[in-house]
């Protein structure tokens, strides 16, 4: 190739990289607070290049202690659970996460904040049945025990479970709650 | 007339100079636009923490590899810009150099990707090839691809290819095709960098359908329509030496036929045990309108039998290919150099209307006179071209590397004495592969720059 | 708030009730509390008659109700009563959007609409009470939850009455101007419900606020009935406890015991075709949530 034209492929080439590489980098969040990432560990995988908290993780992070099976459920992306953000230092809106690549297909999640504190995580880029990447928006997906903890336990009011019995109502903590509140 | 011949030929030079770099460039722009559709998909991602290192990595290296070989099929599909601007032989050459590198790249793609995705799935990649196999759709097909790949790349290793019939090899390689169309759902359905709706999925999905419709056109349609429309038959066999015979054929409106002196056509003739192979011959005479010749010579193999061959055997053709001709010339003078039935091109370039007289110095070789052949004709054109004639016959001087005869060898001969002019001329060279690769080292000895040096060596 | 429980369909139902619609506010404060509590009566007995005349009906432990008329071949489906068939009509319609998880066909082909009927007694109990002019309450009937409303006081019910006539007095709604030290901005939003841990049933897995937006919760398990673990008929061995939050009790009811039944398949299923937040015990311990589930747990 000529001196010229190879500078000229060259450049081009370099240019047409950094496109999409710009194209890329406007899907990054960059204003989310760097809070802790959630309980799960989970999101040291690829969430943390603009400090999201929380973009779901790549494919089956969430699989923590589950092994693969060979279901129709997908080890894709379980968002993490809402971290316990800085209160008062993230304004209220909607978030764009990170576009986080998983095996069944490239996901994006959003992040809602509300009050200071993510109320929900929403799944936009999603990929159809058609071509076996499962939309995981909705999905189940694996769940480490201390995201669902609550310390609120005190405040509870009523509690849920699998039906009991009159029998099993006089052994069951709602017995006790229902003889704490009794007024007659 | 030389200052308008030279401009000429310089446009001519330039022009193809532009388009070598266009189709250049076009190549490492696709490579660029994969790389690109990965970023824009937030790829950059992958590469910010080292669990996703190996699943990213095997992402770039399908990307690129699949591109590369899209541009190894365009390379050996005939395409006639590649052609007048390289050459068929030249792409073909490069389409050799891609095989292994492209090889590796999708070796790793399918290694890196197992290892990687089984990190995420905390499976060992062989547990992960097994999931993907039954879970995946299309990826079954998908590893199909891989061994076909894997098994046409052996088999054209050079080690490996020698052993093999060619016609063996040749239908092994036809599986690349095989390859290439079971590998093509994984990378639609697999993966979302082509997903539904994005732009990316529409270029793919271009850059696939050119490729096999050039593939289709160029190496099936055309071939096939051609041959019909002119209907070849020998209608002559000329015995010019013993063990070389000139075949002439005729058909129909020849005179459209395009072609020029020196290029090579693949001929497919329709006798018994002939028509399963198809031979690459360069016409040994410009065609006229009329007729086309190739002059054959006798090299053991299926080429025995064309010696015999009837009239009025039918053939069908690929071609004409090759910039061996008048359209690679870069100046206005030329050095001709021919061995054995590589005299043929250069004997119907020497017709070419556009060859200047006093310009041309013609070198032949031959280990006997009798394979000096179509050396009258020759002659009879280098005196009207008045060209300079140099015929150099006898075997090689015993272990010496040289491409000359020891007679010439000995008395002092070499290319600059043979062609003084060498330097500023375009040098024609074709013969037997060894002694074609001589000639090219003595001329750039000489001084000949590299785009100066044309040469044509029998090999398919 | 107060605090009350019958018995109905071999379970214990508890009810909350919190602050009923005031009106003009010219009574006195000792009208009030009278008018309080015999609206409180009124409604646990429009509860319990709501529980009751289902159970007479649909109970296939009483010998003498419809269903097991049906069940024994005595009255044949097409000649029972109109709620009946509705009933099943409702279960079928069921089944269809399980694709067949939950299903009102027993496999020794007895019609078993239990699966509905507790739910549908839940929410008649509700409607019930709303009747009477509450607008905060919850009814927990063996596990399965409805809220109404948000509760404008904790679980403790002190100093609710006082609270409410302030409120009358500010026309304020929330009666919290006593500045109880606890009333912060996440108890108000909605009922703070505990979820059972199946496998220790003396410890909460989670804590989630049933809201007016997604008020009720239900929860099926492969133990039912007691503290014996056995695998219902039919049902796959995926799961040990589903809970569902949805927007009515029926189909949290329904998609609970669907998903016991069904498993992983209809998880996904069921977690794609409704809007519910699901929280699911696998067979193993481990757990399952789908998106909206985090968001409700309280924090």
């Amino acid at each position: 190739m000529r001196a010229r034209s190879a500078f000229f492929a060259g450049a081009g080439s370099v240019a047409i990289i950094a496109i999409g590489w710009q194209a890329g980098v406007g899907t990054l969040v960059s204003s989310l607070p760097t809070s802790a990432p959630a309980a799960s560990g989970t999101t040291a995988s690829a969430g943390t290049a603009a400090g999201t908290t929380t973009a779901g993780n790549s494919a089956g992070a969430g699989t923590t202690g589950t092994t693969s099976n060979t279901s129709t459920s997908p080890s894709a992306a379980a968002p993490a659970a809402p971290a316990a953000p800085a209160t008062g230092t993230v304004a209220d809106g909607t978030y764009n996460g990170q576009t986080i690549n998983t095996r069944f297909g490239t996901v994006q999640v959003n992040a809602v904040i509300s009050g200071g504190v993510i109320t929900d995580v929403v799944a936009v880029k999603l990929t159809d049945q058609g071509r076996q990447s499962v939309n995981i928006s909705n999905q189940a997906a694996p769940m480490i025990r201390q995201e669902v903890l609550s310390a609120q336990s005190a405040k509870v009011s009523n509690i849920g479970g699998a039906t009991y019995t009159t029998q099993g109502y006089l052994m069951s903590l709602q017995s006790a709650l229902d003889a704490a509140g009794f007024t007659g | 007339m030389t200052t308008i011949d030279a401009t000429r030929i310089k446009r001519q030079h330039t022009s193809r100079l532009r388009r070598g770099d266009l189709l250049s460039t076009l190549v490492y722009f696709s490579v660029a636009i994969v790389l690109a559709i990965f970023l824009a998909d937030g790829g950059a991602a992958y590469f910010t923490n080292i669990r996703d290192l190996a699943t990213g990595v095997g992402i770039v290296t399908g990307l690129i590899g699949s591109d590369l070989l899209l541009v190894m099929l365009l390379l050996a599909a005939r395409i006639p810009f590649i052609d007048r601007t390289f050459g068929h032989d030249t792409a073909l050459a490069q389409h050799r150099k891609l095989g292994k590198p492209v090889l590796y790249l999708i070796l790793a793609h399918m290694v890196l990707l197992l290892i990687g995705y089984g990190i995420s799935a905390g499976l060992n990649p062989i547990a992960e090839a097994i999931d993907m196999f039954f879970n995946m759709e299309h990826l079954w097909m998908a590893f199909i691809g891989m061994a076909l790949m894997i098994l046409v790349v052996v088999t054209s290793l050079v080690i490996v290819r020698k052993k093999l019939a060619y016609q063996f090899w040749y239908l092994v390689h036809l599986l690349s095709y095989g390859a290439v169309l079971a590998a093509l759902p994984h990378q639609f359905s697999a993966g979302m960098l082509f997903a539904d709706g994005t732009w990316a999925r529409y270029y793919w999905m271009a850059f696939y359908v050119i490729t096999l419709a050039a593939i289709t056109i160029f190496r099936v349609i055309i071939p096939v329509a051609l041959s019909l429309k002119h209907s070849l038959v020998v209608s002559e066999v000329r015995v010019e030496a013993p063990g070389v015979v000139s075949i002439t054929m005729t058909g129909r409106r020849l005179n459209e036929l395009k072609g020029k002196g020196g290029q090579f056509i693949n001929w497919r003739f329709w006798a018994p045990k002939l028509w399963w192979v198809s031979h690459p011959f360069s016409l040994s005479a410009a065609p006229d309108g009329k007729s086309l010749r190739i002059t054959v010579r006798d090299l053991g193999d299926t080429s025995h039998r064309l010696l015999t061959i009837p009239t009025g055997t039918k053939v069908s053709f690929e071609g004409p290919y090759g910039i061996f001709s008048e359209s690679a010339r870069t100046t206005t003078k030329a050095v001709f150099i021919g061995a054995g039935v590589g005299i043929t091109p250069i004997r119907a370039m020497l017709e070419d209307p556009k060859l200047k007289a006093n310009d041309a110095t013609v070198i032949l070789r031959g280990t006997t006179e009798q394979e000096v052949f179509l050396w009258q004709e020759t002659y009879d054109l280098c005196v009207a071209k008045h060209a300079s004639l140099r015929v150099l016959v006898g075997k090689r001087p015993p272990g010496v590397a040289t491409w000359l005869s020891a007679e010439a060898y000995s008395s002092g001969e070499r290319l600059s004495t043979l062609a003084p002019d060498i330097k500023h001329s375009d040098v024609f060279i074709c013969g037997p592969m060894q002694w074609t690769d001589l000639v090219v080292r003595d001329a750039k000895r000489a001084g000949v720059p590299d785009r100066q040096i044309h040469a044509e060596r029998f090999e398919f | 708030m107060s605090v009350h429980s019958f018995e109905s369909m071999g379970t214990v139902v508890s009810v909350r009730l919190g602050t009923a619609e005031v009106n003009s506010g010219s009574e006195t404060h000792s009208e009030e509390s009278a008018l309080t509590a015999s609206r409180e009566v009124v409604a646990l007995a429009a509860a319990r008659q709501a529980f009751d005349a289902l159970n007479e009906r649909f109970s296939l432990y009483r010998e003498s109700s419809e269903i097991s008329q049906i069940a024994r071949g005595e009255l044949l489906l097409s000649d029972s009563s109109e709620r009946m068939r509705d009933a099943y009509a409702q279960a079928l319609l069921w089944r269809e959007a399980t694709n067949g998880a939950f299903t009102p066909h027993r496999p020794d082909g007895v019609l078993d609409l239990s699966g509905t009927i507790k739910a549908v007694a839940i929410a008649d109990a509700a409607a019930a009470i709303h009747a009477c002019g509450f607008t905060a309450f919850s009814i927990n009937a063996g596990g399965d939850i409805l809220t109404h409303g948000i509760p404008n006081d904790l679980a403790t019910g002190a100093g609710d009455s006082e609270a409410d006539a302030n409120a009358d007095a500010d026309g304020d709604a929330n009666g919290d101007a006593d500045g109880d030290a606890d009333a912060d901005a996440e108890n108000v939003r909605g009922w703070v419900t505990g979820i059972v841990d199946p496998q220790n049933r003396t410890e909460l897995l989670s804590v989630v606020t049933l809201t007016p937006e997604l008020p009720a919760m239900a929860t099926s398990g492969s133990a039912e009935r007691g503290d014996h673990i056995w695998a219902r008929p039919g049902a796959t061995n995926d799961f040990l406890q589903a809970t569902v939050i949805a927007a009515d009790i029926i189909t949290a009811d329904v998609c609970a015991t669907a998903i016991i039944a069904g498993g992983q398949e209809t998880l996904n299923h069921l977690t794609e075709q409704f809007e519910i937040a699901v929280l699911v015990v696998t067979a193993s311990g481990e757990l399952l949530a789908n998106p909206r589930f985090p968001a409700l747990v309280a924090r």
